[in-house]
């Protein structure tokens, strides 16, 4: 079984099926890219992944564990954290603050003080917040919290985290550094990531493997440069 | 500032612990109205200040101490049944907390009113149709007694206020303030932690009524859960300022005096000054005595 592994996922809002019948597995250490016009469903996935929305059918295993049902905070416990596409930071808190709740509830729970700070740092220090540690939340520009979102994700100490349009806002400088950041937390820490990405680019230069989704379904599955080539989904995608 | 706090609050501890040694009738009265109110408010912002969940049925914590304790006295100790009160107001926050705690900002205010009125109506009721309609108490320890009590409640309330401000709960209970469904993402047990929230704030105002009840040897059940223990417990935790422990503290210092000088002459203003009062900090002084403690020393 694989680390993360989602299994014919659907969820109906209404009307709509914002996901149908939607099979994803992600292994451990992968980088993972999830790509998709506006309103495919990527954001819907992460958030029934994560305990957020319940599926409307289907089942989430993390780890040879059924976690489909589990409270958001139970599930980030286990090990799974997610950022938010439209950010939600702690606003009246510090930037430090912010990271410190995410390392003292987070997986990392029952950790030591010391070791609790080493996470902060870190995870403040990977996404170039350190200077800013001290301001308000609120107080940073968009792409400073949406570094803030991944520093939070980071300081769970989840083994998989899911990025929504953390480059959104970036420049390409800025996109640059992101791609390098991760890549090394990937290396140095193992962590796993699930990506979802407007800026393509970058996600096909990150992803091991990319699940491209339309209107709520699989539509193409495979590395990036099989995605590249592939004819249905340079159709839906950017025709 | 943290050094000069400490110092205040052990001058005030100390000083009101002294104050029964000197057997002053008036000056008891006074250490005791302000610790009380200190011990409600500090209590009060255990739950409100932290996350954000403004109650404004406090007296319904108060109201079930004095009642369990009415009930209990002259049956057990004078102790037990405080702590019997205290202990039956936890366990009322902790029923009704679940279902209560779901529900947010202006509506939460307008449940715990509701629901602090709903009790008080029922226990009048009760009282009425078991005949009673009001209980006086005998065999009530010494006031200097009651006076020590409640500076203990006061100041363990303070203690209490603080250990949680400065714990792992008190980070958890601020990212719920500030955004709830990203603090679920990180790990916080929201519900959990807003329920625990909940029972500690509603625990020593149980053992406050209780000791009120004592000092007026005279259970009714409207004053016991008269709505304007609620409304100045707000107040005096709004007005001193919900960013500090020593904001509450600070409320209750300011409205112990100020209604002390109102009560002696104008009594019937009480009401209109706490309202104006409230208005006033709320509109131009949002972070109460206590920021401007800050100011005038220097700081923030
Ligand atoms: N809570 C909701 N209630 C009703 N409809 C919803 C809800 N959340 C999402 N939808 C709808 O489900 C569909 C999928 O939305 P989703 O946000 O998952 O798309 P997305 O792939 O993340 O898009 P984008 O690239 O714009 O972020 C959209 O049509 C959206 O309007
Ligand atoms: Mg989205």
């Amino acid at each position: 079984m694989a680390f993360l592994d989602v299994r014919g996922v659907s969820k109906r809002f209404g009307g709509l099926m914002a996901l149908n019948n939607v099979d994803m597995s992600v292994e451990k250490g992968e980088i993972f890219g999830l790509m998709g016009a506006n309103g495919a469903g990527k954001t819907t996935l992460f958030s029934v992944i994560a305990g957020h929305v319940a599926p409307t059918t289907g089942e989430v295993h993390f780890n040879g564990r059924r976690i489909t049902g589990l409270s958001p905070s139970r599930i980030c416990r286990a090990g799974i954290c997610r950022t938010f596409q439209i950010v939600r930071p702690f606003a009246g808190l510090s930037v430090e603050e912010n990271v410190r709740v995410a390392a003292i509830y987070g997986s990392g729970r029952g950790r030591s003080r010391a070791s609790r700070d080493t996470l902060v740092n870190e995870a403040l220090e990977s996404v170039g917040l350190t200077r800013q540690r001290a301001g308000l939340a609120g107080g940073l520009t968009l792409s400073g919290q949406k570094r803030l979102e991944i520093a939070r994700a980071l300081a769970t100490g989840a083994d998989l985290v899911m990025l929504d349009e953390v480059m959104a806002g970036l420049n390409p400088t800025e996109i640059g550094e992101m791609l390098e950041t991760l890549a090394e937390l990937r290396r140095s820490r193992g962590i796993t990531f699930v990506i979802v990405e407007h800026v393509i680019g970058a996600l096909m230069t990150l992803s091991d493997r990319i699940l491209v989704l339309h209107h709520g379904e699989r539509i193409a599955f495979g590395t990036p440069e099989e995605i590249g080539r592939n004819k249905h989904v340079e159709e839906v995608y950017f025709g | 500032m943290k050094a000069l706090d400490i110092i205040f609050g052990l001058a005030l501890a100390i000083g009101g612990l002294l104050v029964p040694l000197s057997g002053d009738a008036y000056l008891m009265g006074l250490v005791f109205q302000l610790a009380m109110w200190i011990a409600l408010a500090q209590s009060w912002s255990m739950l409100s200040s932290t996350t954000g969940y403004l109650s404004l049925g406090h007296a319904v914590f108060y109201g079930i101490g004095a009642y369990v304790c009415v009930l209990l006295t002259g049956v057990v100790p004078f102790g037990v049944a405080l702590a019997a009160g205290a202990a039956a107001s936890a366990v009322f926050a902790g029923l009704i907390g679940l279902p209560v705690l779901r529900v947010q900002g202006p509506y939460f205010v307008i449940l715990t009113y509701g629901l602090a009125e709903l009790v008080r109506n029922v226990v009048m009721r009760i009282e009425s149709a078991l005949g009673s309609f009001g209980r006086m108490i005998f065999m009530v320890p010494s006031f200097e007694v009651l006076v020590w009590c409640m500076v203990a409640l006061g100041i363990l309330a303070t203690l209490g206020a603080a250990a949680v401000r400065h714990s792992a709960l008190g980070a958890g209970l601020a990212a719920i303030r500030e955004n709830e469904v990203a603090a679920e993402t990180v790990g916080v047990p929201v519900a959990r932690l807003k329920l625990l929230a909940f029972v500690a704030s509603a625990t020593i105002p149980g053992a406050v009524g209780g000791l009120a009840l004592l000092r007026t040897g005279y259970f009714e059940p409207a004053q016991a859960f008269d709505p304007v223990i609620s409304f100045t417990i707000v107040t005096m935790a709004l007005v001193g300022g919900t960013e500090t422990v020593r904001g509450p503290v600070l409320g209750a210092l300011g409205f112990t005096l100020l209604s002390e000088a109102l009560w002696s002459s104008l009594p019937q203003l009480y009401m209109i000054v706490l309202g104006l009062t409230l208005i006033a900090f709320i509109l131009f002084v949002p972070r109460g005595l206590s920021g401007l403690a800050d100011r005038a020393l220097g700081r923030g």
